[in-house]
């Protein structure tokens, strides 16, 4: 037999599989798109802020205010400290750090209109050599990045300040860049919170995957696989003999409804059980097979106890119930062990029907066993009553004979009435086989010669033999 | 029917291979600008953006039928939709006698255009590659945005004309 795999475990995996596929791909959506958003938004703002930011410096610096965008700088940084705002010479080189871009404006007007300052600037800050910010100034276009530095992160910003034709009047025309403005943001709480939306959102996660692990496990569990499994367990001990057990389920679904019918089947199988012990066997088979009527070879043995009337009318009908049923009981035991089959009781007699492989061999030993036991009795259990017995074989009609409200299974036809024959020719202590039975089973008993006996139904006489004895 | 299961799957992988070729990218600047018209001959002077490179500019059959109209007393051009003007730019800004162009600064007028700004599409083209490459960023757009003021070149556009972003007008 296959090996069981119970659905407990497959039930269990469907539920955690379905929730955590669906579940999970729902939350890493969400919280993508929530991270996503939110890096977007913040990119999104610097962006705006740079734009902004650009005009104003451009616009500060034209009536040749560039002090104003320093001081712009430093208002902004006191408002946000998160924000950093420089300006950068197109070579890297903080702007108004020194002299030089007066220098170079005052020499254009051909006059002193900007007064030079009295001390250069300290701790000069040099980009130079920062990679991306020699793209901003290449390719004349503003360049993003994210770094991180000393634990924290930043989104900066490489702007690069056109020298546009206006001007060109101060700064000359032999450059496009004038500087570059740099606008950095400490984007550190931005990923904090992203991180935290992340581990919420796993947290959230775990603990609704297990709550409705739990909660739909134990709905299943109860209203499915406990009924089932008891249905079961009803079934299995139904199987192994025990009609006792019922189904107790209380739901009032399709499972308390199925457990319903399976202790209704319970109780029409437990009466049909009771009364299988009323019915052959060759009934039953042929209930199931619902035949209708068929020939077959079998062998019949036909038991009568003779002088019975004389014996049950000297003794009480309780003792006379108990002795008959006593003899067809131990009949009936023989017959089985033999692989027979006890087709009715008529009163006193008994009718036996073998088939299959040897059943002529099986027949003859059913009888010699059943007058052997009689013999043996010598009285004490059968009051000294004796058993006639004859056996034929031959093709029957097998079937259900009777009406519609009340019909047995039996055997009709000539080789029937050729054992009852056999059976009523038989003396006290004797088994009679006709000339069927002896050809299957003369090497295997000793048989006395044939007779030759006129029967009721035949016009000739009819050779028969008496069985003796197993030789084997 | 083995026959035709096999035509089939080769006409499928052909259709899948054609499709994988890569796509000719349709160049958006004509090659015959040479014979348009010029609205500048001599830009000998550096300037921003193009810096110390001779500069000579050409304009489409379209853009010579500029709009030019006087509002609330100021002057606005309008070049039509499908205007081009072509500015190439020469390796020195005094080239010898049959030097060539080393790339076009374009400017195309495509509204519609998800990369144009205000109307137009600004282009820059390597002649030496063939490569054109749309600029959709500040540079070309907010130098040429002076050009609606009063700016130091040519004419100079002392009353402040609004020129559509051109620094030399088409002028017939």
């Amino acid at each position: 037999m296959n090996e069981v795999r119970p659905i407990t475990r497959t039930v269990n995996l469907i539920i955690i599989l379905s929730l955590t596929l669906g579940l999970g791909l729902t939350i890493v959506y969400f919280s993508y798109n929530q991270n996503v958003t939110l890096k977007t938004t913040t990119r999104g703002n610097l962006h705006q802020q740079a734009d902004l930011l650009y005009q104003s410096i451009k616009n500060a610096m034209l009536p040749g205010n560039a002090p104003n965008a320093v001081s712009l700088f430093s208002d902004i940084k006191d408002i946000n400290p998160s924000y950093e705002i420089m300006l950068f010479r197109a070579h890297g080189v903080q702007a108004f750090s020194d002299n030089a871009t007066i220098e170079t404006v005052n020499k254009n007007l051909d006059r002193q209109k900007f007064k030079l300052r009295s001390s250069p600037l300290e701790n000069v800050i040099d980009i130079s050599g920062d990679t991306r910010f020699k793209n901003s100034v290449a390719q004349r276009k503003t360049v993003a990045f994210e770094a991180s530095e000393s634990g924290r992160h930043f989104f900066t910003i490489y702007k690069p300040l056109l020298n546009l034709p206006k001007c060109t009047k101060c700064h000359g025309s032999d450059h496009t860049v004038r500087g570059v403005i740099k606008i950095s943001s400490d984007i550190t709480p931005v990923l904090d919170k992203q991180r935290i939306n992340l581990a919420i959102s796993g947290l959230i996660f775990i603990v609704v995957v297990f709550i409705l692990t739990v909660i739909l496990t134990r709905f299943f569990h109860r209203k499915i696989i406990n009924p089932v499994k008891h249905i079961g367990e009803v079934c299995i001990s139904v199987t192994n003999g025990n009609f006792s057990n019922r189904v107790s389920i209380p739901n009032r679904d399709e499972i308390g409804v199925l457990g319903e019918t399976v202790n209704r089947m319970v109780e029409g199988l437990y009466e049909r059980f009771q009364l299988s012990k009323f019915v052959s066997s060759s009934t039953i088979q042929s209930i199931r097979n619902k035949d209708r009527g068929a020939r077959a070879e079998i062998a019949i043995l036909f038991s009568d106890i003779r002088s019975f009337t004389a014996f049950s009318e000297n003794l009480p009908p309780e003792e006379v119930v108990e002795r008959l049923n006593g003899i067809l009981s131990f009949q009936t035991d023989i017959i089985h062990r033999n692989g027979g089959d006890v087709d009715k009781y008529v009163g006193d007699e008994v009718v036996a029907l073998f088939s299959g492989e040897e059943k002529e061999y099986r027949a003859c030993k059913s009888a010699l066993e059943i007058q052997q036991e009689v013999e043996a009795d010598a009285g004490k259990r059968f009051g000294g009553l004796h058993l006639g017995i004859g056996i034929n074989a031959g093709e029957v009609i097998l079937g259900m004979i009777g009406s519609e409200e009340r019909a047995d299974f039996t055997v009709i036809g000539d080789h029937v009435n050729f054992a009852s024959r056999l059976c009523d020719a038989a003396k006290p202590g004797q088994v009679i086989i006709s000339e069927n039975i002896y050809n299957m089973v003369k090497d295997r008993f000793k048989l006395s010669s044939p007779y030759k006996i006129k029967v009721k139904g035949k016009e000739n006489y009819q050779k028969v033999f008496i069985l003796e004895e197993r030789v084997e | 029917m083995k026959h035709r299961i096999f035509l089939t799957v080769i006409a499928i992988s052909l259709i899948f291979i054609s499709s994988c070729k890569k796509k000719e990218v349709k160049q958006l600047v004509p090659d015959d600008y040479k014979g348009w018209a010029m609205t500048a001959t001599e830009l000998t002077y550096p300037i921003p953006g193009h810096e110390s490179h001779y500069r000579q500019i050409f304009i489409n059959k379209i853009g010579e039928n500029v709009k030019i109209e006087k509002k609330n007393g100021r002057v606005y051009y309008d070049y039509p939709r499908g205007t081009i003007i072509v500015k190439e730019i020469y390796p020195t800004l005094e080239p010898k006698k049959g030097d060539k162009p080393i790339s076009l600064s374009v400017m195309i007028k495509d509204p519609d255009n998800p990369l144009s700004r205000d109307k137009w599409l600004w282009i820059v083209k390597n002649l030496k590659t063939g490569k054109e490459k749309v600029i959709d960023y500040e540079f070309c757009f907010d130098c040429h945005a002076n050009a609606n003021e009063p700016y130091p070149y040519g004419d100079g556009n002392k009353n402040g004309d609004f020129r559509d972003y051109v620094y030399f007008p088409y002028r017939k």
